[in-house]
């Protein structure tokens, strides 16, 4: 599957109340495209601190916190991942949504190919981490990780090739960050 | 247990959640961090996880302060500029102020620039001053929030009660 058809499946498996985190560049304009919700906080840059900013709302909330980050991101930031698993917040579900490669830079190929993602976050003390592929049974591979003790982490593999480019969330940062405060305070 | 003037001055300001990375010169303080309850005080790894975690302790509803020494602005910059300052998140932050003549060599040269790195991405510092703790904490969280970015108080040597 594509990573955008991964974004939009899960994102369909989420409640309303669920909080995301949306990784900087391709995925959080997919997951714009795909649904576009109150309760997702859209990163435009800061590359490599998905987990991070997720780690601070899952400290700070009772709800669901659910980082869609990438493979090249996450490397980037891989200290996030000790940060995540020695706190070990239960409200806190990481996915990676792994193309193997810098995609939007030209397709570069990532050091992912040879680091053992879900390996590291079992190293860094999260209490469930898996990986998959993307096939037929990325439905049930996403579903036992939401219904995983958390913070639980999947690493799912998707096809390097994109089919198409999803366009620029229509919204200033000022406007992002009012609305996902917004909603979270109750307003 | 360790008793800081400046972390019970922040908290009287509203600070409800820190991050950070120690520093020698910020020894009382991490200490004293150390009893805040769990879901408030996150040990960041590095400087730039701090910074991130408090935006998403913000958006959850806390004030959030980050803490670490001078030579953790290098590694900041790009999620100050690309979190904070660009899409407006107020951050108080107590940074440590090394780098005198008399200091290791490692702090000189980012610690001498400090000031003027502050200037230059237009983040607002003040240098602490013993016994101002409430006044400096009151500043730190107030200019924070009215100008929705980064604001720096520069704990030097001695300051740190």
């Amino acid at each position: 599957m594509t990573r955008a058809e991964v974004v939009a499946l899960t994102l369909s498996l989420l409640s309303e109340d669920d909080i995301v985190v949306a990784a900087d560049g391709a995925i959080s304009r997919e997951a714009y495209r795909a649904h576009d919700r109150k309760r997702t906080f859209y990163m435009l840059g800061s590359m490599g601190q998905v987990a991070s900013i997720a780690l601070g709302l899952a400290m700070t909330r009772l709800e669901r916190v659910v980082a869609l980050d990438g493979d090249g991101n996450l490397l980037m930031g891989f200290g996030g991942l000790a940060m995540v698993g020695g706190i070990k917040p239960p409200n806190l579900y990481h996915l990676v949504l792994d193309n193997g490669c810098y995609a939007t830079t030209g397709g570069q190929p990532a050091l992912s190919q040879k680091v053992d993602l879900s390996a590291a976050a079992l190293g860094a003390g999260y209490p469930w981490a898996r990986r998959s592929f993307s096939d037929d049974h990325a439905r049930s591979a996403l579903e036992s990780w939401l219904a995983a003790p958390g913070p639980a982490f999947l690493d799912i593999a998707v096809d390097a090739e994109e089919r198409d480019q999803a366009p620029r969330i229509p919204m200033t940062p000022e406007e992002m960050v009012a609305r996902a405060r917004a909603a979270l305070s109750g307003e | 247990m360790t008793v800081s003037r400046r972390l019970e001055a922040l908290r009287e300001a509203g600070v409800d959640y820190v991050a950070g990375v120690p520093c020698s010169y910020l020894k009382t303080f991490f200490a004293a961090c150390g009893a805040l309850p769990p879901a408030s005080y996150l040990p960041a790894v590095r400087e730039d996880h701090a910074v991130a975690a408090c935006v998403g302790a913000w958006l959850g509803g806390r004030r959030a302060l980050a803490v670490m020494q001078n030579s953790g602005i290098g590694y900041c910059l790009e999620v100050l500029t690309s979190l904070h300052l660009m899409y407006g998140v107020p951050l108080p932050m107590l940074v440590s102020d090394r780098g005198a003549p008399t200091d290791f060599e490692e702090h000189r040269i980012l610690g001498q620039r400090t000031r003027q790195l502050l200037d230059l991405f237009g983040i607002p510092w003040r240098e602490a001053r013993p016994g101002r703790e409430k006044v400096e904490a009151r500043w730190l969280v107030e200019t924070s929030e009215k100008e929705r970015r980064p604001v720096v108080l520069l704990v030097g040597k001695g300051t740190d009660v």
